[in-house]
């Protein structure tokens, strides 16, 4: 008994209780019940007004016992995009031994229902979020909310460890593909080879030097990009007209890299971010907060 | 409920629920609803269970067709005499609501008053019901509404919810009998603020006597009142409650004193003892008089007491009465009578019963002593071998006492008063007839006490030596009918089997009395009368204290195993008292440790307790060996009785 107040003493601390429009309601059938029971007598109508009056009061326990003890945190988000509905999550634990019922966890405008938590259980709850534009996502005010058990006040609870992540540029812009064959392109003409060698007799024919063969020499030529791996860098000024087109273009690629498992660089005006030096999502992220 | 499957949910929109609600909050009202009406909700229930789309059309004619239900339902009381009814007007709220509700209902849209209208229908319901099945019915309905408005909170699940407001309801207990004992009332009665009473109509008692045919007594079982004393019940022979007197005989019946004779005098005691403090719950009689034990001492609130202590109030009784009242039960009274109330007392057409007469004469003659005379009187009737009975032959009735007493020698209370009294008279002596009720101590349970119409008496009052004296006339029978026994037409057959169900009738009375006195006519006199109490008997304050404490450990009894979290899972709840058992041995399970380990564990001490080995394996083979039946689950339960049994011998 003294933990069960012991609990709602400190629930009381932690929760915020406002008062919905149906509490009016109660207030306005309490004054008419009054009204029948007074100038009647009616005891029956009495104790219909005192069961009102014992529940709407007993309201306030039970919804503060139902929400009081949950605990809440941001756990993780997906990837999010500008104007693209993505996801996060919040690690949601029930560490009391009753059920909690009828939970709503807001942020901000965003709202996800839990209809229920079973005693000990901890549950990822999906928030599906909207975000309008890149860089940092703070929500501050992220609430669990209930209005169980008879809607006359909205318990509130607030989430110490609200949602803190990061809104990537929207993936926009030419697909990697046509950036590939672009700088392919860009690499020169057909003599601007780096070099010759020995022909092996393995080689394509478009790699024989002629030159070299008319010579009585076959060779081949040996370009750049085919003595190693070749890595695409991706310069920032080159990839758009502005810089959020560029950001867009940028993370488009970046993606398609991380998909294709082709490491990269982009050349920032002040850095230079390296696929296989940093991690992707630093580099989205570095992106995203540019 | 303990093994409900946690995930039982049921669909729950809440227009559905709104109808459950409505359609309980609505019975009681079916009884009072009128059949246009009652066909016009059948209209609507069908227009619902048919899915009919509300078009503006549909619902025009809807409400249309609520119009013309309304009106017939109300035709001939649809005046403004009529709506100065209580009870009318409320029935045409009840209407127009039913109208209101149906429409909106047919819209398939939840607005406020849709919402709000179970709550008001609850709410006019009880302008119409007060009993105690209303009551019960009252609580059914708060359980039922709080359980429906949970079950959508708590998206349909059925048991869950059903525990929640069974939780909550027996939260509510401490605060609604502390609200309804102390909360202060001020009304006293049920006002009506301009409104006509509705008339209920019953016979009883009606302060005159016959004793010709329609002096057949009809013994009915019918409560007249229920009375409870403050203490203990009087003795058998002090239950008399005074209803009228009568003293002028007319032959085949009896009337009493013109009013001219009785009024404006006040009743003089000379003594008064044994006070008795009572409460009355008198059913309407549609008569003045208040049947107060004999002698009244103090009258209830508006009713006046007269010099022969007749309690009447000034409008005739059509309504429940609860009255306190004080009476003592030893006292003398009479010496200040007046001349004229004597003069009628002691008026005797002497022509009329010259037999008696005679006789009468005689014992004046003989016993100048008044005491003694009246005394002599009473042997004498003894001596006439009289026969109480139910059935008796008509009296000559232009001779009556000379038939009675010498001819037919038979009768009940009213002749055996009615002779009595005109003897005493012959004799000198004035008397008159008081006619009432007189308890039987079978109909009561500790001190309450149940007047039935079979209980109406009549006695007499003999003026002895400036004192009125009451008589038992039928005390001088010598002889009872059988038919004595069939007051009531059960008695005949009272046997034990039926002795048994009338004391349970009783109990049960007394408990509807207590729930009546307690719950239904609480009121502001009975609130102060408790607080009254409290303040001037320790020992009462202390036994209400402790039922209050009694009641807060019973909810918290109630709620703690409410709370207890319920099984979802069978197969673990089944195992929990051997977990318990083994507990108590010092096994714990740990954290992480599968139940075989577990049960390995304790067999590897025990490796002779084969219950357990037997119990892991019907385990295994219902958790993960697809025996999940009921007959595997018996016979684990029958394993882990008999272990448990084993480990509380170790």
């Amino acid at each position: 008994m003294r933990s069960f107040f012991r609990t709602l003493v400190q629930t009381r601390r932690r929760v915020r209780q406002r008062a919905t429009r149906y509490s009016l309601l109660v207030v306005i059938l309490l004054f008419g019940l009054f009204l029948e029971a007074y100038m009647h007598n009616f005891n029956l109508v009495y104790l219909i007004l005192f069961f009102l009056f014992a529940t709407a009061f007993g309201a306030g326990v039970f919804g503060l016992l139902n929400i009081g003890e949950l605990q809440a945190s941001f756990d993780h988000a997906q990837r999010l995009y500008p104007g693209r509905e993505g996801a996060c999550y919040f690690r949601l634990s029930n560490p009391a031994q009753r059920f909690s019922w009828a939970i709503r966890l807001h942020c901000d405008e965003e709202v996800a229902a839990i209809p229920m938590i079973s005693p000990f259980e901890t549950q990822l709850v999906r928030v599906a979020i909207t975000p309008s534009k890149r860089g940092r996502l703070q929500y501050e005010s992220c609430t669990l909310q209930s209005l169980f058990p008879l809607s006359t006040v909205r318990f509130v609870l607030p989430i110490e460890q609200c949602l803190d992540t990061v809104v990537y540029p929207l993936p926009a812009g030419e697909p990697l593909q046509v950036f590939l064959q672009r700088q392919r392109v860009s690499f020169g003409e057909e003599s601007d080879f780096d070099g010759l060698a020995a022909y092996s007799g393995a080689e394509s024919l478009s790699r024989i030097h002629w030159p070299s063969v008319a010579k009585g020499e076959p060779a081949v030529k040996v370009f750049e990009q085919t003595g190693r791996r070749q890595k695409p860098v991706f310069d920032f000024y080159g990839a758009g007209r502005s810089d959020e087109a560029r950001l867009s273009q940028l993370c488009l690629w970046v993606l398609e890299c991380e998909q294709c498992g082709q490491p990269f660089a982009i050349v920032m005006p002040h850095k230079m971010l390296q696929s296989d030096r940093e991690g992707i999502d630093a580099i989205l992220t570095y992106l995203a907060l540019y | 409920m303990r093994f409900l499957p946690i995930s039982r949910f049921i669909e729950t929109s809440p227009l559905r629920l709104l109808d459950g609600a409505c359609l309980l909050v609505m019975l009681p009202l079916l009884l009072v609803i009128k059949v246009p009406m009652l066909l016009y909700m059948l209209l609507v229930f069908s227009l619902l269970f048919f899915r009919k789309r509300a078009t503006g059309l549909t619902l025009f004619l809807t409400a249309l067709a609520g119009v013309l239900a309304l009106f017939l339902s109300l035709y001939g009381a649809f005046n403004f005499s009529g709506l100065s009814r209580l009870k009318l007007f409320v029935e045409l709220l009840i209407y127009l609501l039913v109208i209101a509700v149906s429409l909106q209902r047919l819209t398939r849209e939840i607005n406020f008053y849709l919402i709000i209208s179970p709550i008001l229908l609850m709410a006019l319901s009880l302008f119409f019901f007060h009993s105690i099945s209303m009551l019960l019915y009252v609580l059914v309905e708060i359980f039922v509404l709080l359980w429906l408005i949970l079950l959508h909170r708590m998206d349909g699940h059925v048991s869950q919810s059903l525990r929640m407001a069974a939780l909550y309801f027996v939260s509510s207990l401490p605060w609604v009998v502390l609200l309804f004992l102390f909360f202060p009332r001020i009304s006293f009665e049920h006002a009506a603020y301009g409104f006509r009473g509705d008339e209920v109509r019953r016979m009883g008692h009606d302060g005159t006597m016959y004793l010709d045919s329609k002096a057949l007594l009809v013994p009915s079982e019918r409560i007249v009142m229920e009375v409870s004393f403050a203490q203990r019940l009087p003795a058998a022979d002090q239950l008399y409650f005074r209803g009228s007197l009568l003293y002028v005989d007319r032959g085949d019946h009896w009337e009493p004193l013109p009013r001219r004779l009785t009024q404006n005098s006040k009743p003089v005691f000379e003594s008064a003892e044994q006070l008795s403090i009572y409460n009355i719950t008198l059913y309407p009689t549609q008569k003045r008089w208040l049947y107060l034990l004999d002698l009244p001492y103090e009258a209830p609130k508006g009713a006046t007491i007269d010099a022969d202590f007749m309690t009447t109030v000034p409008e005739k009784i059509d309504t429940v009465q609860h009255y306190e009242a004080t009476s003592s039960l030893r006292y003398r009274y009479g010496r200040a009578t007046s001349p004229a109330v004597v003069e009628a007392a002691s008026r005797i057409d002497v022509r009329r019963n010259p037999r008696s007469y005679a006789l009468a004469q005689q014992i004046a003659q003989r016993y100048p002593d008044m005491q003694q005379r009246a005394d002599a009187m009473a042997e004498r009737f003894r001596a006439q071998a009289l026969r109480y009975t139910l059935q008796p032959k008509p009296l000559d009735l232009h001779h009556s006492v000379d038939s009675f007493l010498f001819d037919k020698r038979e009768g009940y209370c009213v002749h055996f008063a009615a002779s009595f009294v005109l003897f005493a008279r012959m004799a000198g002596v004035p008397a008159r007839v008081i006619t009432g009720y007189k308890g039987d101590l079978a109909n009561s349970v500790k001190n309450y006490l149940i007047i039935k119409e079979k209980d109406a008496h009549a006695w007499a009052e003999l003026l002895i030596d400036g004192a009125w004296q009451r008589v038992e006339t039928t005390a001088f029978a010598s002889k009872v009918s059988a038919d004595r026994g069939t007051q009531s037409s059960q008695d005949d057959a009272d046997t034990q089997g039926s002795l048994l169900l009338k004391k349970i009738n009783l109990y049960l009375m007394y408990i509807k009395y207590e729930i009546e006195t307690w719950i239904l006519h609480y009121s502001h006199f009975r609130q102060m009368q408790l607080l009254e109490e409290a303040r001037k008997n320790p020992g009462f304050l202390l036994k209400f204290l402790l039922a209050i404490v009694l009641l807060l450990l019973l909810v918290i009894v109630a709620i703690r195993v409410l709370r207890r979290p319920s099984c979802s899972d069978r197969v673990l709840c089944t195992m929990r008292p051997l977990l318990a058992a083994l507990r108590k041995q010092g096994y714990e399970r740990e954290d992480g440790e599968t139940m075989h380990a577990f049960l390995c564990r304790y067999l590897d001490d025990f490796p002779q307790c084969r219950e357990i080995a037997e119990i892991d394996r019907l385990y295994e083979r219902i958790r993960y060996g697809g025996e999940d039946t009921t007959g595997a689950h018996l016979r684990l339960q029958e394993e882990i009785r008999l272990a448990t049994i084993r480990s509380g011998r170790a």
